[in-house]
């Protein structure tokens, strides 16, 4: 089991052993699925009784887990991030925020025109903070990533990469998502341009183009028949009799547009939504492996090269596994939320209404709610998330690992505060 | 005594494997060269970082290191003896545990300060606040407000003017409307002047905005059976002026949004509880509003002259015909007990006198009526 690990012949007092280069790849994840699952459901329990305080904890939690079982030619990531530092950089980005907020909300009140330009520049700059505050809490996390005894660092400018963020992601609504290759592209050479492991300076390599080709089918697939059946939809309307039936009003209203087609439109629209919510729901893992697969492969560090052989088959069947999980938990939740309905009922029936009976009833209601959605995100963190983490890891083959042996310190820890806003601005991730 | 093995270390400047030999002073713990045996590190014991590792290894690092340099140790002896030696280092988890009791404790107790503060904190600061925001912010609120408010009510479509008194046949109405507004705003000495109007709407209501707003639906005339009642309701609604509650508002929704939205309610499922405790809280926080504005609204009737208990028969006639819904969501405290508080509070009154002429109430009637 400890066959690629070099500390056993160490600490056998044997000299040295060089890392394992032979194995075929070199990373793997140390599973402890219990552990994380024990992890997720204490977090979940703990995030309701304190309103979601306690996400810091559980978020530094989750990240120590998912970094220090992974292991790479023998050693662990490890992740030191503390929760103390992220409720403290919440708090500087919430004193930050909430200015700019007070400034919208006052704009928002003044007179029409203003009014409009005013919330037009508070969408656009929340976008670019939320932007900014992706890159900054990229930074973060991998100040606090630590291999060997060296950090990972990164360095450039998160304006501009807000601002080609803003830019490509408005392309890609424009273009229908045909530009999102290219942008992936585009802002993944940033990112990891910026990225750096000690001296040892990250270099993405995957071409949009590829991508583009690869995926095209798959779009095809979806958009396709949503903007076929739109255009048919449109088409089947008489424009001039809606009009026209309209500018009649009233009840004459609704017979004229009915006969002017809409009802064969809206027919045709929603199966053409329809087609393309399925398609969506039965392409999403394999579109998920592909674009894993391709990002992977496209990770340089220095000499160092990373492949992927992410199976498309892996990612459908930990979706699946996902899946059945939730339609266990959804079984046992509504009897359990039958029961508490009836206790409601039962509540609700002595006695006249008052208002402390109200709000238990509100309490129970809402209760209910907020635990159905926190048991599905945990079975989500635990199946899907967990596992993408430990299959996209595990499908990698290293070349030149020789190169990871000589890197030099370099980079400092940078400040939560950039995670703050992601968090403030609910554009976080892991 | 010392104690000693063998282990991996990480010096924080290169990425490097080093082999080494642990040597356990009575002082520090000595980290060795396995080839060259001369100490490259010398960690003090209650300095030590016991960090998370993978099982079967005893990662330390240093507090306080500047570079994160790591000493990973796999002989099960030895992680033994520098777990005994070493009292930041304790595999059993007792210190995290501890400390995570600490913090799910801590976690708690502010969940419970942010959440009476929203109960109690938000009302109070908002009373003290509002009488220190300046009149011109309220009436540039109250400006924005009104256009939105109005474009709202108005469904006249366009064909008659949306205030009334300006048709033909409106004037003697509307000059009755001017008189009642007068004995009022005479009585009540605003800080800011009344702007009240006579608005084409069927139900029976009125509303004031920031600023100086009120306007007075048509539908509330027409349910009223005597001057007194209508000038009752424009009473409570100057309560609503003097009082500065639309500033207060908008400083209790400001200060609810920062805590149900900002601080608290950031997971997974939380947008129901901030939803819901909104939703609440925000009627809570009417209902104390408006029971403030009917005491108001009684004394400036009996300053003016007017019955102080028209507000009561007047709230009874019109709550007839509304269905009450939950209690906890309600903006207005129950008919029942308004009205019980209103005649408890205007008992002391004089027997009144009508505030208008029977022939200036006759024109008030007909105030949306001309054309």
């Amino acid at each position: 089991m400890n066959d690629v690990n070099p500390f056993d012949a160490a600490a056998l007092g044997s000299a040295p052993v060089p890392p394992d280069v032979a194995h075929p790849n070199g990373v793997r994840f140390l599973e402890h699925e219990k552990d994380f699952w024990r992890l997720l459901t204490r977090g979940a329990v703990l995030l309701l009784v304190t309103l979601g305080i306690y996400r810091f904890w559980l978020a530094t939690d989750v990240r120590r887990h998912l970094w220090n079982n992974t292991e790479i030619t023998g050693d662990t990531l490890e992740y030191i991030g503390t929760a103390r530092e992220l409720l403290v950089g919440f708090l500087i980005a919430i004193a930050l925020l909430v200015p700019i907020y007070a400034v919208f909300y006052l704009g928002a009140l003044a007179p029409d025109i203003l009014a409009q330009a005013a919330s037009f520049v508070a969408l656009v700059v929340l976008a670019l903070l939320g932007q900014f505050a992706v890159y900054r809490a990229r930074r973060y996390r991998l100040s606090r990533t630590v291999y060997r005894g060296i950090r990972f660092h990164q360095t450039g400018s998160a304006w501009r990469y807000a601002i080609c963020a803003i830019f490509w992601w408005g392309l890609i609504g424009v273009t229908l998502g045909l530009a999102y290759p290219w942008a992936q592209a585009s802002l993944e050479r940033f990112k990891i341009r910026n990225t750096f492991y000690g001296n040892l300076q990250g270099q993405f390599v995957g071409s949009g183009t590829r991508l583009f080709f690869r995926g095209f089918v798959m779009w095809l697939l979806i958009v396709g028949p949503l903007l076929l059946g739109l255009i048919v939809a449109v088409g089947a309307v008489d424009w001039n009799a809606v009009s026209e039936a309209l500018r009649r009003g009233n009840r004459e209203a609704f017979r004229g547009v009915e006969a002017a087609g809409a009802a064969t439109a809206a027919a045709f629209a929603t199966l053409a939504i329809s087609w393309s919510v399925l398609a969506i729901a039965a392409l999403y893992p394999a579109f998920q492996a592909m674009v894993l697969r391709w990002w992977i492969s496209g990770l340089r560090f220095g000499e160092l090269t990373v492949t992927s052989h992410l199976r498309t088959g892996t990612v459908y069947g930990l979706y699946w596994r996902f899946v059945w999980i939730s339609l266990v938990f959804g079984l046992v939740f509504s009897i359990v939320a039958g029961i508490a309905g009836g206790l409601i009922y039962l509540i609700g029936s002595v006695g006249a209404n008052s208002a402390p009976k109200e709000l238990m009833q509100t309490f129970i209601g809402i209760g209910a709610y907020v635990i159905a959605a926190l048991g599905y995100s945990t079975i989500y963190q635990a199946t899907v998330k967990l596992r993408l983490w430990k299959n996209g890891f595990e499908s990698i083959e290293l070349g030149n690992v020789a190169v990871l042996d000589t890197v030099k310190a370099a980079g400092a820890a940078s400040s939560a505060v950039g995670e703050g806003f992601a968090d403030a601005l609910n554009v976080g991730s892991i | 005594m010392t104690a000693n093995g063998k282990g991996m270390f990480f010096d924080g400047a290169t990425s490097a494997r080093r082999p080494v030999l642990i040597e356990l002073t009575p002082d520090y713990l000595a980290v060795r060269d396995a080839e060259h045996r001369d100490i490259i590190a010398r960690w003090r014991y209650d300095r030590l970082d016991h960090l998370y590792a993978p099982e079967g290894i005893l990662r330390l690092g240093e507090v306080g290191a500047r570079a994160p340099a790591r000493l990973e140790v796999r002989d099960a002896a030895l992680i033994a003896a520098i777990d005994d030696i070493s009292v930041p280092v304790d595999r059993s988890g007792a210190n995290e545990r501890r400390s995570r009791m600490k913090v799910v404790g801590w976690s708690v107790v502010a969940t419970i300060v942010l959440v009476l503060a929203a109960v109690f904190g938000v009302p109070a600061l908002a009373d003290r606040l509002a009488p220190l925001v300046p009149l011109r912010a309220e009436r540039l609120l109250g400006e924005a407000v009104d256009g939105q408010v109005r474009t709202m009510l108005d469904k006249t479509g366009g064909k008659s003017p949306f205030e009334c008194g300006s048709g033909s046949g409106e004037a003697a109405g509307r000059a009755a409307f001017v008189k009642l507004l007068g004995k009022l705003e005479t009585a009540a000495a605003l800080p800011i002047p009344l702007d009240a109007k006579v608005i084409r709407r069927g139900e029976p209501n009125a509303v004031a905005l920031p600023g100086g707003h009120v306007y007075v639906f048509e539908g509330l005339i027409a349910k009223s059976e005597n001057a007194d009642e209508v000038a009752a309701v424009i009473a409570h609604e100057i309560g609503h002026v003097a009082h500065r509650d639309g500033t207060r508002s908008v400083l209790q929704s400001a200060g609810l949004s920062f805590l149900f939205g900002m601080l608290l309610g950031d997971f997974v499922g939380g947008s129901a509880v901030v939803i819901g405790a909104r939703a609440v809280l925000q009627s809570s926080y009417s209902r104390d509003v408006e029971g403030a504005a009917d005491l108001y609204g009684v004394e400036l009737m009996h300053k003016a002259g007017g019955n102080p208990r028209a507000l009561a028969t007047v709230l009874e006639r019109i709550a007839g015909a509304i269905h009450p819904g939950m209690e906890i969501l309600r903006d207005h405290p129950d008919t029942q007990a308004r009205v019980r508080v209103i005649n408890e509070f205007a008992a002391a009154a004089p027997p009144p006198k009508p505030l208008l002429e029977p022939s200036e109430w006759a024109a008030l009637k007909l105030i949306c009526k001309g054309r």
